[in-house]
Formats: C-alpha cells, structure tokens, sequence
C-alpha cells in the first residue's frame, strides 16, 4: 500500500528544510551573520548604541549582524564570552570601561589584553548631579560639606564598585577626602538612582549628562559639574570640575573589540568598517541627539586609552580608601541566611502539618517511568553539548526524530515532520528574529 | 489643545503608513508573544533598528502595538500548553489550562482577550487624563517603599495559590533561594557559584520558567498520556458536523471565543475597572510592572471572591481580573517615562531610547511642547488595543489548530521550542541547562502539589527585594526605623505585614480548632514513623 509519493515524502521535506537554510560562501570575510555582544540588558545606553552600530555595520559589511544581550554579573557575563569566543570575526564584544574594573575587584580573569580593539564609538564623563532644592550651588560647596560632614551625604548612580561609583570616590581620593565621607547607597542603575534621588532617598546622584537628560531639562535635578576637560557639546551650560578647579577626569567608554587572535585582514576590515560607521552622520546625529558624546578612536588609540584607563582604574581599586568602603555592614551571605531561616520555619511547618510525603494520589515513578524522563531529558543535554560544533540542524533534526519515534510516531512520518519543523525553526530564529543558532559543519 | 489632538488624529488615522506599520506590528507582536522565551521587551528591542529609518509618530505606533499585543500573546501557550508566554501570565498559568483541558481553551483565551483589552483601554484613559498628577506618586517612591511593594507583590503569590500556604510559602522560598545564586549586586560578590564563570549570570527567570511550567508539563504527559490512544479533538468546532457557508463557520468560532467573554465583561466590569486601575497604578511605579500587577490583582479577587477555592484550578474570575490588571501595566509603564524620562519597565527604557534619538525630549513640558506626539501615543494605544480584538481572535483560532495536532507529535517540538526559546534571550548555553534543571524540579515539586507561580515570582523579585532591603538598611542610621520612617512606607508595611497576620490572627481565635488540628496531625505522624 506503499505509494511512491509517500516514499518521496520525506526526502521532499528534507530538501526543503535545506532549501530554507541554504549555503554561503565562506571563503571571504565576512560570509555569514556576525554576533555583536552587548555585556548590558535591553533598554541601557549600551544596548542602544549596540543596536544602532550593529544595523549600520550590517550595511558596510552586507552581512547580518545580531546583537546578543549577554547580561549579568556586572558585565563578567558578557565579557567573559566575548574574550573566550572563537577568534574568527564572526563574534565581536561591545566592551565597556567595566572591562578596566573587573579584573583589579577579583571577579574575573578576563581583561583588556585578551581583546583586540577596533576602535571606540563613544565617551561619557560622570556629572554629579543634586536635587533642586538641595543646599549646594557649586561643586566647591558640595565638596566642602563632604569634607566636614563625614557620612551625612547619601550618594548613588549605579551599584557599589559600579563605574559611576569608581568615578565619585576618585574624585573625593583625588581631592584628599577619605572616599568612605559619604554613605555609597548601592543602586543597580542610574534611572533608580535618579528615581531615589528625586524621592529624596539619596542626596546626590552620579551619572552621565544623557541618564539624566529629561530630568535636566525639567529642572528638577540640577548638575554641579562634569567630569571632563572640557564642556560636552550638547550640554554647553554645564561647567566641567576642570574650570572649577578640581583637576579630575572620568568617562565611561564604549567600544568594539575582537577575542585576541583574530587574523589581521578580519582586524583591519572590521575596523575600516567600523570607522565609516563612526564617521557617518547616521551614527553620529541620532547619537548626538539622545546627548550621547561620540568618540572615535581608531585601534591604536583604543588600546592606549584602555591601558591607561585600566592603570588608573588599578591604583584607585587596590588603595586602601577604596578597600574600606567596599565592605558594608550587612555582608552577602546576610539575605541568604535570613532566607534559610525562614525556610527552616517553613520546613518545620510542613513537617508538623505533614504535607511533605507523597500525596496518595500520585503513583511511584516506575524504573520504567524514570528510563523515560532520563532519555528526554539526555536529549536536551546532547543538544547543549554537541550543537556549538555540530550545527542547529545536524543535532536537532536527529534528536526530534528520535524522540518522536520513542513516543509512538512511524519512521516516516518522524523524519518528515523533524525535517520541516527543524527548517522552519531555523528559518523563523535565526533569519528572522536573529537568534544566533548555532551554524556548526554545515553553515547551519 | 483641541488643534493638536486634530493634528494627532490626521496624522495616526489620515496615513496609511502609520496603519499598515500598526497592522504588521500586531501580527508581528502577537507572534512573538505567542512564542515561549520572547518576550515584549524582546521584541521591541529587535524593532530598534527599524524605527531608525521610520519618523517618530510610525516608530512609536509599532512600538506600542507591539507590546500591547505581545502581552496578550502572552496568554495563547499559557492556555494551550502552560507555558506562560510572559511572566506576567505566569499568575494564573493553571487557572487557564485547567479549562484547556476541560476542552474551553477557546472559551478563556475569549476571556483573556475581552479583557486584556479593557484593561489597556481603560490604562490608556488613566494615562491620557492624569499622567502629570500621577507621576508625582512616582517621587514618593523610595527604595523602602519598594521593599514593601515587593514583599506585598510576594505574599500575593502564596495567597493566590491553591491549596496549603505552608507549600506556597516553601516554593516562595525556594525561588528567592535561586535568585541569590550569582553576583550579588548590593556587594559586587559571588555567591554559590562554586567558581563556575557560568554561574555569575544567576538563573536567568525566562528559562526559569519555561522549565518549570513547560518542560515539567512535557515531562508528566510523557509519563501519563496514552500515545496508542487517538486524541480527541479537544478544541472548540467539536465533533464533525456538515459543511456550512463561511459566514456560519465564522459566526460560530466568534461565538465560541467571544461568547462567554463578553457577558462576563458587563458582569465583572467594576472588577475589570478595579483590577485595570491597580494594574496601570502598579505598572506606573519603576521597577514594579505587568507581573506584579497580575499577581497583586489575583490577590485581591481572590481575597474578596465568594468562591475562593477555584482559584489555581481554573478561576475564570482570577483569570479574568489578572489579565485587565497585566494590560492596564502597559500604559501605566509610559507615566513616568513620558513625564520625568524615568522608564517604567524595561519596554518604555528602549522607547525613552528611541525618544531622544529622535530629539524628543521626555519631561513635564511634554504636554505642552509636544502635545501632538503624545496625543498621537494616546490614539496609538487606543488603535493598537482595538486591534488586538482581530489579531487576538485569529490568533485564538490558530492556537486552536495548534492544539488539534496529536501530542505524540507536539510533545517533542514542545520540547524543541522550550530550548530554542530559552536560548534565544541571551544566546546561552547554560540558559538551557538551566532550563532542563527546572523542569526536573518543577516535576518534583507538582508530584509533591507544591505550586510553581510563586517559584517564578520569587526568582524574578529575589534580587529586587534583596537590593531594596539592603540600600534601605544602609542608607539609615537606625537600621529598622528606615523601613517605617516614611509615611508611605509604614502604610505599605502595615499592609504587608496585615496580609501575612489576618489569617493567623483568623485562626487564633478559634483555638480549639487549632490545638484538635495539630493534635490530630502530630497523633498521624507517630504513627506514621512506627
């Protein structure tokens, strides 16, 4: 009862699962879709210059370039993958100036040398800014408070050891104030910082001029000075610490830069490209107008900047003034033990009450049961280990008809419906929505 | 004022532009939505590159729509697989498979819908009439406040959920537990790590929750499910019935999604209003949103329902309060955005981003100087909503089609969508093994009836509610005078500490109950352990 078109069946839907993959040509670079790691999650500034710089490479070098937000840790995250990816131009970091911090605070190996700059887009000084109705007219009156009131003043702009942090101490240790005068309230964030300090939680935030643009403009916060040699171009009535005679600089860096390794024709397309992406008022005038500063550094310069930085950054990091105000009164393992404690009641209360055994309507899991559960879920674990190197389809295509089969499906049916299904997905994530699938042997 | 709002009109309805991008937002939202793993913060973040090349007013259109028809979206695998498609369906996730797998999925996703679009009406009416006035509660808002807030957003979880509080609690607890692995942010430390890079990320919610709803659920279906046996067809159009014209065919499937929907709206419309105003309320607060929103609703319509005990096991009045709540976040989220250029949620962060690329600037003033743009946003909400009732009932009948397909089928690409989808929000691998490990411990947790909604918040509220107790206590002098200080916090702080002391204070007061419950339980477990 065998027709021939149902023979063909499957092989049809193989071909069209490849058809919606196709193949490239990956002699030159670049041939396929490049990923842009950005360290930050959706919504910061980073992210934002991230996804600008990442549609406009995408036209100087006619290949897709995804943006892939590896958040957490403080940037360990992101930067930890970047530095550790392929060296092969296809994976490229946005790295932020926490790549100068990280290392010197002990909480990752990773750091500037193991990236190969392309260049720097943008630089933002730290202002500080105060409520409006707050005391201070200029930042000697603020500074003066400090330095008499020890801990009166609440500050904050990002978590503690944050840049806008490092910035701030800086400019107390620079000035001869023990950094730890004022109370570091540790915020994850300038937009909650700047919430807190309109609320009245905080006395002064740290951050830079765009973070706080809106409120600027509303004149509900107002800004002391900024941190730079010179006025920003968007905000010319701001006056920078230099002019009021406080000789301290700081500014948070954004910048593309490859895994160390990568060859030299990849470095020098990439960063051709990237200067023109830099240069052309389709990165420079949106940018501008969100009061992002744009800087371009080409990658000689990048490196010194970042070496520089990272110098600074160190003394500052391993003084003592610093290592004092890095402890708090409430240690991380604090909220931990408050949770076991009140786990421990919870637990109590369960055991008392006797709902922990198992209720009588749910059966004993079988050897049967657990041979099941086992092979699923070894399915998954094949996946994770064997799709970087092995590609999307070669891994999940297999993996789909094995577990079909396992549930009862015939052969056939199996290997068609995993083919179109596995095409289609890959079709649908990562041309369409740019989840970076694996692409492995095959290309995909 | 009434110039601008002409010109608003003319420019969203009097171009085609403008509708075509809203059309293509919503199927484009709906879709996204509907997939577990990407959520609205997603999918507006992949439209950022697009509305460089697009003038404000169609950059803002597909913006909103998107989101507004991403969080319904949010609802379609919740009901049809128990996936919440966003973590702000995860609330009543069992609430509305119960009914799919009662054969109503049509019926509750009706509901889902009639009322995630009151809900964002009604937010964009509190946003288009008070916005200024409202944004001054966001300055009141201190970390403290916030504290409160959150443990007020927790203590709704374990109330919501069915059966004993003691299992509630302990699931509370066991995701607050997850949600301390990683760097700390308060301290800038690691912790129970065990010097894996991997685990400095923490366990990120979204495959947090796929594995705990979805993968447990494929886990128990391959367990239970009878693959030799047909499957039934177990969506609305039934049994087989003779060929009819298009126009009956279509009357039909609008009756079955709107149906019961819309009766229900009239008859619950001073709950819809209720649930809406506290979901655009909460939504407004920085930092609080659509998730918080939801299970703070489902609290309250629990507490105040006559029939208590449905609720978790296919409540259409928890369901139906905690979707207007959700939606009417929305548009809350854009208050402070708009007024002090202080996001809401991590979606109206990407807009103010937008914004101010396109020399907008976000402030008080913005009701004067741009009155046009931001009567233009109002009108957007109001379209984009109305939408949502087409895009969301075709979306309904394909979900219906979706779960006519044989489970011995489904279940594998189930499994295959729970691993991209978890991969797709941070491109990592560990997200999925992170994701396997949770279905592992959802499966264990259900067997033993312990809920999984509150597993979810507290993942998703542990770092918050950590960060906010920690900058509270170490931004006073008197540690705990910090938390009751401000006026606005004791009230919050009565209110919390009121939910968890009311039903123990209840249960005081008949003693007798209590001693005979405990005597009678301490009498079973002797017995038990000889």
């Amino acid at each position: 009862m065998k027709s021939p078109s149902r023979q063909l069946l499957p092989l049809a839907a193989i071909a069209l699962g490849a058809a919606c993959c196709g193949c490239q040509d990956r002699d030159l670079y670049p041939s396929g879709p490049i990923v842009l790691i950005c360290p930050w999650s959706a919504g910061g500034g980073t992210d934002q210059t991230s996804r600008q710089v990442a549609t406009l490479l995408e036209r100087q070098l006619g290949v897709p370039v995804n943006v892939v937000n590896s958040t957490g840790g403080a940037g360990v995250t992101g930067h930890t993958r970047g530095a550790l990816a392929r060296p092969d131009g296809y994976t490229i970091t946005m790295v932020t100036v926490e790549i100068n911090m990280l290392h010197w605070r002990g909480l990752t190996n990773v750091s500037y040398q193991d990236f190969d700059p392309v260049g720097m887009l943008n630089r933002d000084a730290t202002a500080v800014f105060v409520r409006r109705d707050a005391p201070w007219k200029t930042l000697g009156e603020l500074q003066k408070h400090i330095r008499d009131n020890p801990g009166h003043v609440k500050a904050s702009g990002t978590a503690r050891g944050g840049s806008w942090h490092l910035g701030f101490a800086g400019w107390l240790d620079h000035e001869g104030i023990d950094p730890g005068s004022a109370t570091w309230v540790s915020i994850n964030g300038a937009a909650p910082s700047l919430q807190e300090l309109i609320a009245g939680g905080i006395d002064l935030a740290c951050c830079s001029l765009p973070e706080a643009q809106a409120l600027l403009d509303a004149g509900r916060v107002r800004c002391l000075g900024v941190m730079a040699d010179q006025r920003v171009g968007q905000y010319p009535d701001v006056p920078t610490f230099h002019e009021q005679g406080v000789d301290w600089t700081f500014a948070a860096w954004r910048g593309i830069c490859l895994p160390k390794g990568c060859p030299a024709e990849v470095r020098s397309r990439l960063a051709s490209a990237l200067e023109k992406v830099a240069r052309s008022s389709a990165f420079r005038d949106p940018m501008g107008n969100a009061g992002f500063d744009v800087t371009w550094q080409p990658p000689e310069q990048f490196a010194e900047t970042m070496a520089r930085v990272d110098e600074q950054l160190g003394k500052l990091l391993t003084s003592a003034a610093m290592q004092s105000i890095g402890e708090s009164r409430f240690g991380p393992m604090f909220f931990p033990t408050v949770l076991a404690a009140v786990g421990g009641v919870v637990f109590l209360g369960l055991i008392v009450t006797g709902q922990l055994t198992r209720p009588e309507q749910t059966e004993r899991l079988s050897m049967h049961d657990l041979g099941r559960l086992a092979e699923t879920a070894t399915c998954v674990v094949v996946y994770v280990m064997f799709a970087e190197t092995v590609g999307f389809l070669l891994t999940a295509g297999p993996l789909l008809v094995f577990l079909l089969v396992r549930l009862g499906n015939r052969w056939r049916v199996s290997v068609a419906a995993s083919a179109v299904v596995v095409g289609l997905v890959y079709q649908l994530f990562a041309v369409g929505l740019r989840v970076p699938l694996p692409r492995g042997w095959l290309g995909w | 004022m009434s110039e601008s709002l002409l010109q608003a009109f003319s420019g969203v309805l009097g171009d085609l532009r403008v509708l075509l991008i809203i059309v293509a937002a919503a199927i484009y939202g709906i879709f996204l939505g509907a997939v577990p793993g990407l959520t609205a913060t997603m999918a507006v973040a992949l439209l950022v590159p697009a509305t460089f090349f697009l003038d404000p007013i169609p950059a803002l259109a597909a913006v909103v729509t998107v989101e507004a028809c991403a969080i319904f979206a949010g609802d379609i695998p919740n009901a049809l697989l128990r996936i919440p498609g966003t973590p702000a369906s995860a609330a009543y996730a069992d609430d509305v498979y119960a009914f799919t797998r009662a054969g109503r999925s049509a019926e509750v996703l009706g509901v889902c819908l009639t009322f995630s679009v009151a809900g964002g009406v009604l937010g964009t009416v509190i946003l288009a009439l008070f916005a200024p006035q409202l944004a001054r509660i966001t300055t009141w808002f201190s970390v403290a406040e916030y504290f409160w807030l959150y443990l007020l957003g927790l203590s709704s979880a374990v109330i919501v959920s069915r059966g004993s509080t003691w299992k509630a609690a302990l699931a509370l607890i066991i995701g607050l537990f997850l949600s301390t692995v990683g760097l700390s942010a308060v301290h800038g430390q690691a912790r129970f790590t065990f010097g894996q890079a991997e685990l400095f990320q923490g366990v990120n919610f979204i495959p947090a929750m796929i594995g705990l709803f979805g993968v447990s659920e494929v886990f128990r279906n391959i367990l239970t499910y009878d693959f030799a046996a047909t499957t039934p067809g177990s969506q609305a159009g039934g049994p087989f019935s003779p060929p009819r014209s298009w126009k009956q065919r279509l009357a039909e499937s609008v009756r079955s999604v709107f149906g019961a929907s819309l009766p229900l709206l009239w008859i619950r419309r001073w709950h819809a209003i209720r649930s809406g105003m506290m979901g655009s309320l909460i939504g407004m607060l920085p930092g609080a949103g659509a998730d918080i929103a939801a299970w703070v609703s489902l609290a309250v319509s629990k507490r105040f329902s006559p029939k208590p005990e449905e609720y978790g096991a296919g409540s259409m009045e928890g369901v139906s309060d905690a979707s207007s709540a959700n939606s009417g976040a929305l548009a809350g989220a854009w208050v402070p955005a708009l007024v002090f250029g202080i996001p809401g949620d991590s979606v109206t962060a990407i807009v103010m981003g937008v914004l101010l690329m396109k020399n907008i600037k976000p402030g008080p003033e913005i009701f004067e100087k741009q009155a046009v743009l931001v009567y233009s946003i109002f009108l957007i909400f109001f379209l984009a909503n109305l939408l949502l009732i087409a895009a969301g009932f075709l979306a309904i009948k394909a979900g219906g089609y979706a779960v006519r397909i044989p489970r011995k089928v489904l279940l594998p690409v189930i499994l295959l969508f729970c691993v991209i989808g978890s991969y797709a929000i941070n491109g990592s691998y560990f997200d999925i093994g992170a994701m396997l490990a949770m279905g592992g411990l959802g499966f264990a947790l259900e067997r033993r009836r312990i809920p999984l909604g509150p597993v979810v918040l507290g993942i998703i509220l542990g770092g918050p509610l950590e960060e906010r107790f920690m900058q509270t206590l170490s931004s006073s002098e008197s540690a705990w005078e910090a938390f009751f200080s401000r006026p606005m916090a004791a009230a919050l702080g009565v209110a919390s500490l009121l939910v968890w002391l009311a039903p123990l204070v209840i249960s005081l007061r008949q003693p007798r109950r209590l001693l005979k419950s405990v005597s009678a339980r301490l009498r079973r477990l002797r017995q038990g352990s000889s």
